[in-house]
């Protein structure tokens, strides 16, 4: 699921599911309790807005496979010796 | 799930529906103007659209920069990207000479517009000539204009869908009907207004992209059915639908943007494709991609691709300098993406893509005044379809639209929507939606439109025979799913309405390609292989009437 919320980190301010352009997290409620679920992580466009907005640091993306860049070395291109990285 | 009703009808004078770029310009405007101002917004417009995360380049002519020969400024842009043959080119130019008043308003608001301290043009631009797409850093862009919005006096209601503009027996816009997403239950809303703006983003989803999994992998938001649906079923003219835009970027993962890039467009042993660049180039790009788009699929096709985009001859100093453009333009999904899995532009090239069909910027018809063709209904941005220019174009139309509209409610009468026929029949379906019990999930829908379309009214052929099949099959798919669908929550019935909205736009689309019996662009009929001379100077038109449907081809200016 690509955005996923660390609970130890989360503060539950629930900026996440308000801010989150494609509505992915939701604020669910169960008893008396508001838990912030990634219900729909097939919809996420991967923006990172979410990541954006948290204050704690807690959410990080999962980009999944279907969405692989496809890349290829390019034999020249050799900058082992480079010292700015 | 229940559908609750909101029992208050809300008025105003100016209802803007989607709060993206060009909804908070219009906003802004309008508010300045002294008109009450709604913006709905079925996200927050602080993070919503195509513009959510930033932008690192606005096409704009700013006279101390590029001279006085706005001729010649008109002459190169229609030689670019933003330019050519399905551009209205009285509108590019009133466009053109208003782009300077927006960036040195928006300059004014907060976001910075020359991070050099300097005007820099860059990007989609061609060795020699003049650029236009001022660089800039809008990664902050959504927050400062809605903090300037309500500054303004615009009333901003995030997370509530519109799904109708109400017009009345005079054929005036009025009002609209939404809802709102806070809650997993849906709460009808009912606006009144004495004008209304439609200013969403494209469809996005009408067409396959990228992997058939994620059919939100999609090079802008996804989030849009489009205003133009809306609009064409208020009985608004829309324009140019038929003849299919194709944007370009990195491959797999479906991102626009490609002006940021910097690199060379290469084969796979690094030797560049195209005649503009030998060496990476910071203030053109590689014009490659705007001047051949559908390069990348073409050369999968012949089979001499792949194509990559090769920044691996970029200094130190520009791959820092492309990362942070990155983060201005909101694609840093892509330098993550890349540290997650040890990609290293350093030495390594990105495949890129063709994508798919989108609408983007064909859509609805606007006058000068940003005015459909229904009185009291304006459109803007991306969703419109005689004007193009991504950001400017959202910019610009919703500042013309803040200061036309703020002139028209005050010469019109507010007009009672409480018995409008059409409120009822709205909440009986989307009660009908949420109570189903058994029924079709719009993702089922989605995914068969993208088969429909791609097979039958695609990119690669056109024909008699595919259109008319492909209009068949699109009118049962639409039985099925008005008959079929259910929802379980407020996030479904959106996504359902959206999806209802983009088979009405994917009509609009099948029937004008059927009736456009030529071939030009991208729009390659088997059965008519020639361009029809006397089409050039038209744009095509369809429109819902009280006699049915009717398409014709107007003058490119009117």
């Amino acid at each position: 699921m690509p955005p996923v919320i660390d609970k130890a980190k989360c503060i539950k301010c629930e900026i996440c599911a308000q801010i989150c352009p494609l509505d992915v997290i939701r604020v669910e409620k169960k008893d008396q309790e508001r838990e912030i679920v990634v219900k729909y992580p097939y919809e996420c466009w991967h923006c990172r807005a979410c990541i954006k907005e948290c204050s704690s640091n807690a959410i990080t993306m999962r980009y999944p496979l279907s969405h692989m860049m496809f890349y290829m070395d390019v034999p020249t291109a050799d900058r082992s010796d480079c010292k700015c990285k | 799930m229940q559908v609750k009703i909101r029992k208050e009808i809300i008025k105003t004078e100016l209802l803007i529906i989607g709060g993206g770029i060009a909804g908070l310009q219009a906003a802004i405007t309008a508010g300045q103007e002294g008109t009450s101002v709604i913006v709905a917004e079925k996200a927050d417009t602080r993070r919503s659209g195509s513009g959510a995360n930033g932008n690192d380049h606005y096409m704009c002519y700013i006279p101390e920069c590029h001279g006085d020969d706005f001729k010649r400024v008109i002459s190169e842009i229609n030689e670019g990207m933003e330019g050519g043959p399905w551009q209205d080119q009285i509108m590019l130019r009133k466009m053109m000479k208003r782009s300077y008043g927006i960036i040195q308003k928006w300059e004014s608001y907060g976001i910075d517009m020359r991070p050099t301290g300097k005007w820099v043009f860059e990007g989609h631009a061609m060795p020699g000539r003049q650029r236009y797409h001022l660089k800039y850093d809008g990664q902050n862009q959504k927050a400062v204009l809605t903090q300037k919005a309500l500054e303004n006096g615009a009333q901003i209601m995030n997370k509530v869908f519109i799904n109708e503009v109400l017009v009345n027996e005079e054929g005036r816009a009025v009002g609209a009907i939404g809802f709102s997403l806070a809650e997993d239950d849906s709460e009808v809303i009912i606006f009144q207004a004495k004008a209304v703006l439609l200013a969403t983003a494209q469809a996005m989803r009408m067409y396959p992209h990228g992997n058939p999994t994620f059919i939100f992998n999609t090079h802008s938001c996804p989030a849009a059915a489009g205003g133009a649906a809306i609009g064409y079923r208020a009985g608004a003219r829309l324009v140019n639908l038929d003849v299919p835009y194709i944007h370009a970027g990195v491959k797999g993962f479906a991102r626009s943007g490609k002006a940021t890039w910097i690199g060379v467009l290469s084969d796979i042993h690094g030797k560049p494709v195209g005649p503009f660049l030998t060496k990476p180039n910071r203030e053109t790009g590689d014009a490659m991609m705007d001047i051949w788009p559908g390069i990348f699929g073409e050369r999968l096709d012949n089979g001499t691709g792949p194509t990559y985009m090769n920044c691996t001859e970029l200094s130190e100093e520009d791959l820092k300098y492309q990362e942070k453009a990155f983060e201005s333009e909101g694609i840093d999904s892509i330098t993550e993406y890349c540290e997650q899995r040890g990609i290293d532009l350093r030495k390594s090239m990105i495949e890129f893509g063709t994508y798919d069909y989108s609408l983007a910027q064909r859509g609805i018809d606007i006058n000068l005044d940003g005015m459909t063709t229904v009185q009291g209904l304006y459109a803007a941005g991306i969703c419109c379809g005689n004007v193009r220019g991504n950001i400017t174009n959202a910019s610009v139309w919703g500042d013309v639209v803040g200061e036309h509209s703020s002139e028209y409610v005050k010469q019109v009468e507010e007009f009672d929507i409480s018995e409008h026929p059409l409120i009822k029949e709205k909440i009986d379906f989307y009660m009908e939606l949420m109570t189903k019990k058994i029924g079709a999930h719009w993702l089922e829908v989605n995914s068969t439109l993208q088969r429909i379309m791609n097979d039958y009214v695609g990119l690669k052929v056109r024909s008699e025979t595919l259109l008319t099949a492909g209009i068949k099959y699109l009118a049962d798919l639409k039985r099925y799913s008005v008959s079929e669908l259910k929802c379980e929550n407020s996030h479904e019935l959106m996504r359902t309405l959206e999806v209802l909205d983009l088979i009405d736009l994917a009509e609009a689309v099948a029937l004008t390609a059927k009736n456009r019996q030529e071939t030009r662009g991208n729009h390659k009929r088997v059965d008519f292989t020639y361009t029809n001379p006397l089409l050039n100077d038209k744009f095509q038109t369809i429109e819902k009437t009280k006699d049915g449907i009717k398409m014709a081809f107007r003058d490119k200016e009117k």
